[in-house]
């Protein structure tokens, strides 16, 4: 049991860390207010992406005749498949860039050394930025949503507890890729942008964010069975949509659910450790301003 | 002031292109990834399409655009979409870039006209494009399993040429709004799908409502996507014949970089004359 002294402590510890995150986020949050125009057309950008892709569906319907049925008719809700895909894949592809390579801003500004100078504690900087993205993506995303399902239809939504349940530790496992990959953003410095578009296109594809996974040749479900993130996108989406024939597709129901409550648990605790051995490196190397 | 020679102007051209080129070589990922975003790009709908329309796939797509080849009419349109993509991204970030790394105030003061160095990046753009739609293209139909050699190829490939100078000449105009604006990031992320949505990257303008459909005939990129199609696959020109259509074409490459120009250069007097170019 803890004694007086020692629970006055840890509380002043956490008080500190709590005051050091909130002035962090609120960084993140009063930058992200200075640019409306970036806010806007973000917007505007999500209302885009959704019209091309769904336009690019309809091409494969006869949506000119609304009273024709389909000769093979599709065994999955559309608007489910890409809408919630959509979703993950969102969150997925800005905290690639939010929290991984925003860390590169830091360094070519000058400010990530300045940042280690200080007594605040450096990794409440890269989790700062978790606010700002569930923020921006999360409103984003229901945009989206809102957006895709009056285009291409009724958006079905069946297990909705069950479905954030799996959304926020899908989430939770995302920040730890995107703590990885500031780790990794730190080592290979500006190549961190090529890699990031790789990854996020390895991921669209894999994780069959747009498309069911029975769309995949053979040969790349394999690999999208090596990944969480797909398991992710399939047990939520199934989920969302209440089950329907074949889905999920990946495992059952039972196992995705595992793997995905591990990767929202254990991600964050290795993308951790990857940041802070990446970063002990950089100090020792004397790299962590270089560019 | 002597003005400098034609010779110089093609040396400065070639120096501002030569030395985007050798930035470019330093992050070989980088090409490669240009190579196959545009695969990738075309891989979803095809994937979503065959998922959804099952064997009367190509059947549906025909009745809606014209071919049942869905995989190389989304493929074109993706590597097409590449050398637009490319054109707003390098001009705005070299503008940006500059602006931002403290040169661009340097770059009024030179005894020569920005427009040529500007002109260098452009050829480094159209350089870049051209290679990542070409091999994204063959590459994508090995991978895709379709012939790319159908069609009239040079005819295609004089469609993107000509549609190589309207192009570059919105650019300008694209050019002017970041210097105004600053934000570039935001602006060519939404410029790159608004390109894309209006050029019809994965359907037929046919479908868009009628002021829609004029807006998008008048961007030039529209007659360039439709053009390459239409003498790849022969879905059909706007104006029924391809000369016709590629007089369109030639009308953009007069009227664009002169307009272009035009623009930029009021903006360009205007943020001069007020807060000066070297802020961002």
């Amino acid at each position: 049991m803890l004694d007086n002294s020692k629970r006055a402590k840890v509380q002043e510890g956490l008080s500190i860390h709590w005051h050091t995150f909130w002035a962090m986020a609120r960084k993140e949050l009063t930058i992200l207010s200075r640019y409306p125009i970036e806010f806007i057309a973000s917007f505007g950008q999500v209302f885009l992406i959704v019209a091309i892709f769904t336009l690019a569906g309809l091409m494969f319907s006869d949506f000119r005749d609304p009273t024709a049925s389909s000769a093979a008719p599709a065994q999955f809700s559309y608007s489910g498949v890409t809408v919630y895909g959509f979703i993950l894949f969102m969150f997925l592809s800005d905290t690639l860039w939010s929290i991984g390579y925003n860390i590169r801003h830091e360094q070519i500004q000058g400010t990530l050394e300045q940042l280690y100078l200080s007594p605040a504690n450096k990794f409440l900087n890269l989790i700062a930025r978790v606010i700002s993205i569930l923020l921006w993506t999360g409103l984003a995303s229901f945009v989206a949503a809102l957006l895709m399902s009056s285009m291409i239809g009724h958006l079905p939504i069946k297990n909705p507890l069950l479905g954030l349940y799996i959304l926020l530790v899908s989430l939770s496992g995302t920040f730890g890729i995107g703590f990885a990959f500031a780790a990794l953003t730190i080592r290979i410095k500006e190549a961190a942008q090529t890699a990031a578009n790789f990854l996020q296109f390895i991921f669209l594809i894999l994780c069959a964010n747009f498309f069911p996974f029975s769309a995949l040749p053979p040969f790349l479900r394999f690999f999208s069975r090596l990944l969480p993130t797909a398991y992710c996108v399939d047990a939520f989406r199934s989920a969302m949509m209440g089950f329907p024939p074949g889905f999920p597709e990946l495992a059952p129901f039972e196992i995705e659910f595992i793997i995905v409550t591990l990767f929202g648990i254990f991600m964050p605790i290795i993308g951790y450790r990857l940041y802070r051995a990446s970063e002990r490196y950089a100090r020792q190397a004397g790299t962590l301003s270089g560019y | 002031m002597t003005q400098p020679s034609w010779q110089s102007v093609f040396s400065i051209v070639l120096a501002s292109a030569r030395m985007r080129f050798l930035t470019i070589t330093r992050y070989p990922g980088q090409l490669v990834l240009d190579t196959f975003i545009p695969i990738v790009f075309a891989a979803m709908p095809i994937l979503l399409g065959r998922a959804g329309g099952g064997e009367s796939a190509a059947e549906m797509f025909q009745r809606n655009t014209g071919t049942a080849n869905y995989v190389g009419y989304l493929l074109i349109g993706s590597s097409v979409f590449t050398i637009v993509s490319f054109a707003f991204w390098h001009l705005a970030y070299w503008l940006r870039w500059e602006q931002e790394s403290g040169t661009l105030e340097a770059l009024y003061l030179a005894p020569v006209h920005r427009i040529w160095v500007a002109a260098g990046t452009a050829l480094y753009s159209c350089g870049r494009g051209l290679f990542a739609a070409l091999t994204a293209y063959f590459l994508g139909a090995l991978i895709l399993r379709f012939n790319p050699l159908q069609g009239e190829l040079g005819l295609a490939l004089l469609f993107i040429l000509v549609g190589f100078i309207p192009l570059y000449g919105m650019t300008l105009l694209y050019g002017a709004v970041i210097l105004k604006v600053k934000e570039a990031n935001a602006l060519v992320n939404l410029m790159q799908w608004g390109v894309s949505f209006l050029m019809g990257i994965f359907f037929p303008i046919t479908i868009f409502p009628p002021l829609l459909k004029i807006i998008a005939l008048l961007f030039p990129p529209t007659w360039m996507t439709n053009g390459v199609r239409s003498a790849l696959l022969g879905i059909g020109f706007f104006l029924g014949e391809w000369y016709l259509d590629l007089a369109v074409l030639w009308g953009f490459m007069l009227i664009a970089p002169l307009f272009g120009y035009w623009v930029f250069n009021h903006v360009e007097i205007n943020v001069r004359r007020n807060e000066g170019v070297g802020q961002f």
